[in-house]
C-alpha cells in the first residue's frame, strides 16, 4: 500500500499540470504537406485521363489487345505525342504512388530508424524507376539491327 | 419567433397509446470489460459479468451495477449521465460511444457486450485514460475568440446566417470519441486529431473572430489537417452528431483558399 | 504530501469557478482545483437561457427583473442581492458575448431573447422575452466559452484533484460592542489527487468555493452523479453555517422515471403540460401565465394532478409535455437537444407524441451564506476574511425559497465574477495565514477510516436507501410526519454508514473510496435539509408543508441558519444548532404570490 506508483500521466519537470507533449518535427514542413496533399488530388485527376486514354488506345482501338507487339510499341514511341503521354504517366504515377507509400510509412512506422530506412528504400526505388523509365522512353530504338539486319518484328522505316 | 403564436387547445383527446405502457421488459446480458490496474499487474485482462437489466438501461447503468453491487474496484469516469459532459467515452463492441447514451436494448444482447477504454491515449486504470495529450492538442489551436479592434459597448452584431455557419462545431463536448477513433491518431498520437480541428473550425468560421489565419497556419502543420485520410470514423463516433470529417475538409479548403 | 502556495485557490471548475478564475487569474497567482475535468461540470447541462433585461426584442428593464426574482423566491430573497444580480446581468451577458459565446441572434444581429417561467413585464402583467440563449444548450456554451477563456488566460488547473478539507484557523477577537468571539480565517485547502492517491495541501491567501449542488441526495434528479454537495459538506464540518437548506427546487419537466432535464425553454417556446384527460391543467393553477408559472408552482400542480388520479401512463404516475402543435422546424431550431433526449431515452417522438415528464430534483436554493461581495459568513454579521463562495454552493440569497429559471446561470456569472475580483484584490494586501501543524491529518484520518473500514454495508445500498427516502418524504409535498420519517431513516443510515467497507484498496483512481466519502457529505446534507424542513412550519416557494399550507410572514420571514455544534440540539438531533438571519428588504413589500 505504501509503494510509490509512477503513473503514466503526462507530467513535466516543472510540475505544471498542463505539460506540452512532443510533436516531432516542430511543424516547419507544413507547406510541403499541403503541396503533397494538393498534388495527390490533381495528379489523381490527370492520371485518370492518362491511364484510361492509354488503356483505350492499347486495348480497344483496332485489333485491341491482339495488336500489341514490339511493333505496336515502337510505332507509338515513334511519335513524340505518345512519348510525352507515357512520360507524364510514368512521372505522375511514380510520384503519386511514392507519396502515398510515404504517408503510410509515416503513419505506421513507429520507430524513427525503421521509418528512415523504409523511406530510403522507397525513394531509391522511385528514383531508379523514374530515371530508367525516362531513359527508355527517349532512347528507345524502334529499329534494332543485328549486323545491319533489322530484328524480326522491329519497326523500321521503309528503305 | 414566428411560429407558435396560436394558442393551443385547452383540452385535446389523447390517443389511448400515449406514454407507451405495459411492464418494462427485463433481459440478461453478459458484460465483458477490459480491466487494467498497474498496481496489481502490468497486463490487462477481460472480466465477465452476468447482469439482469431493464429496457431503458444504458451501458453506464450496467457498469454502475457492476461497480455498486459486484466489484467496487471497477473504475470509469462519468458525470452527467445524459450525454452532455463527455466523461464516459469508451469503446463499446468495438465502436467509440458514450456509455450513458448507448441503450443496452439497441445492442445485440445475445452476445457479450465488450467495453474497453478508448484507443490511442495511455490507459491509467480500467476504462480511464490520460486525457492530457488530447487537451494539449485542443489548447494548441487557440480555442478562444480573438478579436482585434475596439470591443463595442453592447454586443457585437452577427447575422443569423453567420451564426449558423459554425453552429455544428459548437456542439463539441470534448469527449475524445472522435480523436480516439481515428486510425491516424492511433499510429503515433502526434496528429492534432479531429476534436482539435473541430474546435478550430468553430472559431475559423465565426464572423466575429480575427485570428482564423493563425489557426489555419497551425493546422497547416505536418501533424495538421493534411494527415486526415477521410476515414469518417470520427463522424461516425461523434455522440453529438457533428459532421466532423466535413468540418476538417472545410478547414483544408480554407487553408488552400488562403494560399491561392 | 506536497504543499503548493498560491494567492488564490478556486475549488470547482464549473461556471462560477471558471468565471472567478478568469478574473482572479489576471490579477493574482491562481489555481483551480476540480474533481473532474473543467468541461465535465454540470453547468454544461443547463439548457434554456440566461436572463438579462437587454430589451433586445421587447421593452424590459432590470427593475422588473429584480421584482420577478423577489416574487419568484416568495419574498425570502435578499433584495439588495437581487438588485445587484439583475443590474449586473446585462454586463454578464455582454461579457460572455465578448468572450465569444455564440448566442442565437435576432434578424438585426442582436442577441435573441425568449420567454421563461416567472419572468414578466411590468411586475407580473404578462410573460416577457428576457432569456438570452443558444438553442437549448446555453449552459454548454457558457461552460465551453468560460473554459476557452481560461485557456486564453493560462489559468492553472489541477484536474481530478478532489478537495476534502478547508483549512481554517480560529483567532480570538473582540466585536465592536466588546463581546469576545472566535474569528475564523482561511489558510488553504487539502486535496486528494485521484490519479495518484496522493494528498496535496494548497496554502492560499484566498479560497473560493464553487463546488456546485447536492442533487444526489434525491433519487430522481437532473443532477450529475458527481453533484454530492462536497463544498457545502466541507464548510459545514468546519463550523460554517448552512442557510435555507430546506428549500430545494424540483424542476417540473424531467423525463419521467429518469429525471433527465427537459428545459423550461420548451414551455417558453410554446409547449404545454397536459394530464391524462388531455387537459391543459395549468390554466386552473396559474390563470395568467399558465405553463410559464415559476417552477415550484408548476411542479406542485403536476404532482397534484398525479395524486388526484389524472396522471398518464400505465401507472398513472406522470403528466405529458405536449409539443405537437409546434412546427418541427421550429423545434429543431430552438430545442434540438431535449427532443433528442426524448427520442434516445424514452423512444418518444416529440413532433407527434407528448413526452412523459415528472418533477425532478434540480437545484439547492440554500448553501454557504455569503454577502453580495461573495464573502462567506461565519455567522449573521461576521465574514471569514479570504473565504469566498459562488454558484449553487452559495446562498447570497438571490433565489430565496424558489429560484427562477435562468437565474442560476446568472448567479454563477455575476457572483463568480465578483468573488474572483474580490478574492484577487484581497490577496494583494493580505498575508498568508500560517498552516496548522500537520494540515492533512484530518483528511488522512478520514480517508484511512474509509479505506480500512471492515464493515458489511455497501456504499451503493446506503445511498440508494437515502435517495429513496428523500424522494418519498422530502419531495414537493411535505408533512411533519413525512419529514420526521425521512429524518429517522437518515439517522438509521448514518448508523449504517459507520459499518461500511469498500472493495478497492488501491491508490490509483480509487473511485470506490471517492464515492464513500461523497456519501458521507450527502448524509450530512440530507440531515441538515430535513431538520431545516421540519423546523420551518409554513409553506413558501420550494418548501410546501401540507400541514401548514400558507405562507406565514409573521413568524417565518427569515432565513434558516444551521450550524454544526456538538453542544447543541435541534429537532431532537444532537450536534445541530439552529439560528435565523433577517431577510434584506429594499423596495418590495411582501405580497400574496399569484400568477
Amino acid at each position: 500500500m505504501s509503494t510509490d506508483i509512477r503513473f503514466p500521466r503526462s507530467t513535466s519537470e516543472t510540475g505544471r499540470i498542463a505539460p506540452k507533449y512532443n510533436r516531432h518535427g516542430g511543424g516547419a514542413k507544413g507547406g510541403f504537406e499541403m503541396a503533397a496533399w494538393l498534388f495527390m488530388r490533381l495528379s489523381g485527376i490527370v492520371l485518370v485521363v492518362l491511364i484510361f486514354g492509354h488503356l483505350f488506345v492499347n486495348l480497344m482501338l483496332g485489333d485491341g489487345v491482339h495488336a500489341i507487339d514490339f511493333g505496336f510499341v515502337a510505332g507509338k514511341w515513334a511519335s513524340p505525342f505518345w512519348q510525352w503521354w507515357d512520360l507524364a504517366m510514368l512521372w505522375l504515377a511514380m510520384l503519386h504512388g511514392t507519396n502515398g507509400v510515404r504517408t503510410i510509412v509515416n503513419d505506421y512506422a513507429e520507430r524513427d530508424g525503421v521509418r528512415f530506412w523504409l523511406l530510403v528504400v522507397l525513394y531509391a526505388a522511385a528514383i531508379a524507376i523514374v530515371i530508367l523509365g525516362t531513359l527508355v522512353i527517349f532512347t528507345f530504338n524502334p529499329c534494332p539491327t543485328v549486323n545491319g539486319v533489322p530484328l524480326p518484328g522491329s519497326f523500321c522505316p521503309k528503305p | 419567433m414566428s411560429a407558435s403564436t396560436v394558442e393551443p387547445a385547452s383540452k385535446v383527446e389523447l390517443p389511448a397509446s400515449v406514454g407507451g405502457g405495459g411492464e418494462i421488459p427485463t433481459f440478461d446480458i453478459t458484460l465483458r470489460v477490459r480491466r487494467y490496474n498497474p498496481e496489481v499487474s502490468e497486463e490487462s485482462h477481460w472480466d465477465e459479468y452476468q447482469l439482469t437489466m431493464y429496457g431503458t438501461d444504458r451501458v453506464l447503468d450496467a457498469l454502475h451495477k457492476v461497480k455498486w453491487e459486484l466489484d467496487g474496484s471497477l473504475s470509469f469516469r462519468r458525470s452527467c449521465a445524459h450525454g452532455v459532459c463527455g466523461s464516459d467515452a469508451m469503446r463499446i463492441n468495438g465502436r467509440n460511444r458514450l456509455a450513458c447514451k448507448t441503450l443496452l436494448k439497441d445492442l445485440d444482447t445475445s452476445k457479450p457486450i465488450t467495453v474497453e477504454p478508448i484507443k490511442g491515449l495511455p490507459v491509467e486504470k480500467d476504462l480511464i485514460v490520460d486525457m492530457e495529450p488530447f487537451f494539449q492538442s485542443y489548447r494548441e489551436i487557440m480555442p478562444f475568440l480573438i478579436s482585434k479592434g475596439h470591443a463595442p459597448t453592447k454586443e457585437r452584431l452577427q447575422s443569423a446566417e453567420d451564426r449558423e455557419r459554425f453552429d455544428d462545431t459548437t456542439k463539441c463536448i470534448l469527449c475524445a470519441a472522435c480523436t480516439s477513433s481515428c486510425p491516424v491518431f492511433w499510429t503515433d498520437g502526434q496528429y492534432f486529431g479531429p476534436a482539435a480541428i473541430v474546435n478550430a473550425h468553430r472559431f475559423i468560421f465565426d464572423s466575429r473572430d480575427d485570428a482564423g489565419d493563425m489557426r489555419l497556419e497551425i493546422l497547416n502543420d505536418k501533424e495538421g489537417v493534411w494527415r486526415c485520410r477521410t476515414v469518417f470514423n470520427c463522424t461516425e463516433a461523434c455522440p453529438r452528431g457533428i459532421q466532423v470529417t466535413k468540418a476538417i475538409s472545410e478547414v483544408k479548403q480554407a487553408i488552400l483558399a488562403r494560399q491561392f | 504530501m506536497q504543499v503548493h502556495k498560491y494567492d488564490v485557490v478556486i475549488v470547482g471548475a464549473g461556471g462560477a469557478g471558471m468565471r472567478a478564475a478568469i478574473e482572479s487569474g489576471q490579477r493574482a497567482r491562481t489555481a483551480v482545483l476540480t474533481k473532474l475535468y473543467p468541461t465535465r461540470s454540470h453547468t454544461g447541462a443547463a439548457q434554456g437561457g440566461m436572463c438579462a433585461a437587454l430589451a433586445n426584442v421587447e421593452e424590459d428593464n432590470w427593475e422588473w427583473h429584480t421584482f420577478d426574482t423577489v416574487k419568484g423566491g416568495d419574498y425570502l430573497v435578499d433584495q439588495d442581492a437581487a438588485e445587484v444580480m439583475a443590474k449586473e446581468a446585462i454586463d454578464a451577458v455582454l461579457d460572455l458575448e465578448k468572450m465569444g459565446l455564440p448566442f442565437n441572434r435576432t434578424p438585426e444581429g442582436r442577441i435573441d431573447q425568449r420567454r421563461f417561467g416567472g419572468h414578466t413585464r411590468d411586475h407580473g402583467k404578462a410573460p416577457v422575452r428576457r432569456a438570452c440563449y443558444a438553442a437549448d444548450r446555453t449552459g454548454h456554451m457558457i461552460l465551453q466559452t468560460l473554459y476557452q477563456n481560461c485557456v486564453k488566460h493560462n489559468v492553472e488547473f489541477y484536474n481530478e484533484y478532489y478537495v476534502l478539507d478547508l483549512l481554517i484557523v480560529e483567532e480570538d477577537a473582540v466585536r465592536e460592542d466588546g463581546t469576545a468571539y472566535k474569528q475564523k480565517r482561511v489558510a488553504g485547502v487539502v486535496s486528494y489527487d485521484l490519479a495518484s492517491g496522493e494528498l496535496h495541501v494548497f496554502q492560499a491567501k484566498a479560497v473560493i468555493f464553487a463546488t456546485g449542488g447536492a442533487g444526489k441526495v434525491f433519487k430522481t434528479t437532473s443532477n450529475a452523479h458527481t453533484l454530492t454537495g462536497d463544498g457545502m459538506g466541507i464548510a459545514f464540518r468546519r463550523g460554517i453555517p448552512l442557510e435555507d437548506m430546506e428549500f430545494f427546487q424540483f424542476h417540473p419537466t424531467g423525463l419521467a422515471g429518469l429525471g433527465i432535464l427537459l428545459s423550461e425553454a420548451a414551455r417558453g417556446e410554446g409547449a404545454i403540460l397536459r394530464n391524462s384527460e388531455g387537459e391543459r391543467f395549468m390554466e386552473r393553477y396559474a390563470p395568467t401565465i399558465k405553463d410559464l408559472a415559476p417552477r415550484d408552482i408548476v411542479a406542485r400542480s403536476m404532482a397534484n394532478e398525479v395524486r388526484e388520479g389524472r396522471g398518464a401512463g400505465p401507472n398513472k404516475d406522470y403528466v405529458l409535455l405536449d409539443l405537437t402543435h409546434l412546427e418541427p422546424a421550429h423545434i429543431d431550431a430552438k430545442l434540438p437537444d431535449i427532443t433528442e433526449f426524448a427520442r434516445t431515452y424514452l423512444g418518444v417522438e416529440p413532433y407527434t407524441e407528448p413526452v412523459p415528464v415528472y418533477p425532478t430534483a434540480h437545484y439547492a436554493m440554500g448553501g454557504v451564506p455569503t454577502n453580495i461581495k461573495g464573502e462567506v459568513l461565519q455567522d449573521n454579521d461576521t465574514i471569514i476574511p479570504g473565504l469566498y463562495a459562488a454558484g449553487e454552493v452559495a446562498c447570497v440569497s438571490v433565489h430565496g425559497s424558489n429560484r427562477l429559471g435562468t437565474n442560476s446561470l446568472l448567479d454563477i456569472n455575476v457572483f463568480g465574477k465578483r468573488s474572483g475580483i474580490n478574492a484577487a484584490e484581497y490577496a494583494k494586501t493580505a498575508d498568508y495565514v500560517e498552516l496548522p501543524e500537520n494540515p492533512a491529518n484530518e483528511t488522512i484520518a478520514l480517508l484511512d477510516s474509509v479505506r480500512n473500514a471492515s464493515g458489511t454495508e455497501r456504499i451503493a445500498s446506503i445511498r440508494a436507501d437515502l435517495q429513496e427516502t428523500m424522494d418519498t418524504n422530502m419531495q414537493v409535498f411535505r408533512t411533519a410526519d413525512s419529514i420526521a420519517k425521512a429524518l429517522s431513516d437518515i439517522e438509521a443510515l448514518r448508523e449504517r454508514y459507520r459499518n461500511i467497507s469498500i472493495q478497492d484498496k488501491g491508490k490509483r483512481f480509487n473511485l470506490d473510496l471517492l464515492e464513500a466519502v461523497e456519501l458521507g457529505f450527502l448524509l450530512d446534507l440530507a440531515q441538515v435539509m430535513t431538520v431545516a424542513a421540519l423546523h420551518r412550519k409554513e409553506s413558501r416557494g420550494g418548501h410546501y408543508r401540507e400541514d401548514f399550507p400558507n405562507r406565514d410572514d409573521a413568524n417565518w420571514m427569515k432565513h434558516t441558519m444551521l450550524y454544526k455544534d456538538d453542544a447543541a440540539e435541534t429537532e431532537g438531533i444532537k450536534g445541530l444548532r439552529f439560528g435565523t438571519k433577517p431577510v434584506a428588504f429594499t423596495r418590495y413589500e411582501p405580497m400574496e404570490r399569484k400568477y
